[in-house]
């Protein structure tokens, strides 16, 4: 037990020193008088601003309203992204008419449609939603096709030998043997609706902490600024974390997610 | 037989070109018309702005500032981002730094870091460079250490059986091993790029492609915008496929397979 404790507490240290040099590089900097203490305040600073805004509750604000819209965004994009990557792998008509849109869409910068989305839903958070759910939709889509496309028709045989009917082939077998696959699709997925979350919430917007940090390095307000970013890095931090402890759950008989942390496919 | 395998391609083409051509065959039909709003532009008009736009130079000028930034800010994360990675993969000291710290940071929007770069480096052109570059560092550094870390080991220590220092190991047996993986990752960031280069152009710039799909929503010319548009898509696919073609030449004698 106790051997146990200790190999955590040295797991989390090893974790944790290279942030901890990094932080003493930055008070080192800042103290030293070379770089101007507004554009690297003091640590202390920077936690005094990030304590303030989170008692006066306007920081909590900003970070629910980022985290409502990209949360939506994502949620929408699994929903939509498994059920077109199923339909692709299996109805051959469905896989002819969205399978280019998905090989030639993919490497084109979708943020680039943000004022269409603006145009055709406004400002606010539905154009921002629709925005992080197309982009979010397709390394999950694309995953789900691949994933349930490199199914050995071996499992799905022996399935169907011993008397299993089509909807259950697909939820008993060719839906778990595709999960890992899917898995690492939302993994690829969920910062990316962070990363489109602060930039919209940059361009014009009053709400959520792309506008937050935008607004307080406008007023000079470094540390706030600062104390945004941090809230903004644990946030997408937090997510992805969940998810990996989603996906260990689900996908017991794989080795954990965090060992293959990006292992990105297509 | 023959003529059955054409019909089948044929159907094949019909049903991938069917969405594209009903939306261009919809925004043509409806633009213009009373009660359709402005924003809806008839795609001919879209190409012809394009054609205009081209010739004038207005449209390359934009182009090419954004080219030369997301291309250097590329460049310089993809080459941080497989040195170090190596250098992680080699020797553990800096493992023990960067593996931890790039984890943990991967998931952070780097684009969060975009107000403060700008109020270090200003407006110009090395802010959006330095923002890109961060962004492609992650995953070029994170698939280049896993890619080498995952060279097999009965082929490092057949090469040392044979006699090889660790030097000649290491360029002919591990950085081949985890060529695949590291063009995996430079694909991740080449995407990542472009929807930082967007971003820093539409925040704060006075020219490049974002810059001008702005300027052009502002002015209600929504041609430009989408003639804008089109050559920011337009960009980010063709560089994903030069960066595809040159996988392809430096893979295809070692991994027939691998690619493609």
């Amino acid at each position: 037990m106790r051997q146990r404790i200790f190999s955590a507490a040295r797991r989390m240290l090893a974790t944790l020193y290279p942030l901890a040099v990094l932080a003493a590089i930055w008070e080192l900097l800042s103290r030293s008088g070379w770089v101007s203490p507004r554009l690297m305040p003091p640590l202390e600073k920077i936690f005094s601003a990030l304590l303030a805004d989170l008692a006066n509750g306007e920081l909590i604000f900003h970070t629910g309203v980022s985290f409502t819209r990209a949360i939506s965004g994502f949620g929408l994009a699994v929903v939509v992204g498994i059920v077109l990557g199923v339909l692709m792998a299996r109805v051959r008509w469905f896989e002819w008419m969205f399978e280019p849109i998905f090989a030639f869409g993919y490497p084109v910068p979708k943020i680039a449609l943000y004022p269409v989305f603006i145009l055709l839903l406004g400002f606010g958070s539905s154009s921002k939603i629709a925005l992080i759910a197309l982009e979010c939709t397709f390394p999950i889509a694309v995953n789900t096709y691949f994933g349930i496309r490199a199914v050995s028709a071996r499992l799905v045989w022996s399935a169907q030998n011993m008397g299993a009917g089509s909807t259950r082939i697909f939820f008993k077998v060719l839906l778990p043997a595709a999960l890992p696959s899917i898995m690492s699709g939302l993994r690829v997925a969920l910062p990316l609706s962070m990363v489109i979350v602060v930039i919209t919430e940059m361009i014009g917007e009053s709400s959520g902490l792309g506008y937050y940090i935008t607004y307080a390095s406008a007023s000079f307000m470094y540390a706030s600024s600062y104390a945004g970013v941090i809230a903004i890095a644990l946030v997408g931090f937090i997510m992805d974390r969940t998810l990996v402890l989603i996906r260990d759950r689900l996908l017991f008989w794989e080795p954990s997610g965090a060992a293959q942390a990006s292992k990105l496919s297509y | 037989m023959m003529s059955r395998q054409a019909g089948y391609t044929a159907l094949r083409w019909a049903a991938g070109l069917a969405m594209p051509v009903a939306l261009i065959a919809a925004m043509q039909l409806t633009a213009g018309q009373e009660d359709m709003p402005r924003y809806v532009v008839a795609p001919t008009d879209i190409a012809a702005t394009l054609w205009q736009l081209l010739i004038s130079g207005d449209l390359v000028d934009d182009a090419l500032a954004s080219m030369f930034r997301s291309y250097s800010g590329f460049v310089l994360g993809a080459v941080l981002g497989v040195a170090i990675g190596l250098l992680s993969a080699v020797w553990r000291q800096a493992q023990a730094f960067f593996d931890p710290l790039v984890s943990t940071l991967y998931p952070v929007p780097k684009i969060a870091l975009l107000p403060v770069i700008i109020t270090w480096l200003g407006f110009g052109d090395v802010s959006k460079i330095a923002l890109i570059s961060l962004a492609v560092f992650f995953p070029t550094f994170i698939n280049t250490l896993y890619g080498a870390r995952g060279t097999p080991v009965n082929l490092v220590w057949a090469a040392r059986n044979m006699g090889a220092s660790r030097v000649y190991i290491f360029w002919h047996v591990v950085l081949p091993a985890a060529l695949p993986q590291i063009f995996t990752g430079l694909r991740s960031g080449l995407a990542l790029s472009f929807v930082v280069l967007f971003a820093t152009e539409m925040v704060g710039s006075h020219n490049g492609l974002g810059d001008m799909i702005i300027r052009a929503e502002e002015a209600m010319r929504y041609d430009w915008m989408y003639a804008s548009i089109l050559t920011i898509g337009l960009l980010g696919f063709l560089s994903d496929r030069a960066l595809l073609a040159i996988r392809r030449k430096l893979l295809a004698n070692k991994y027939p397979g691998e690619a493609r």
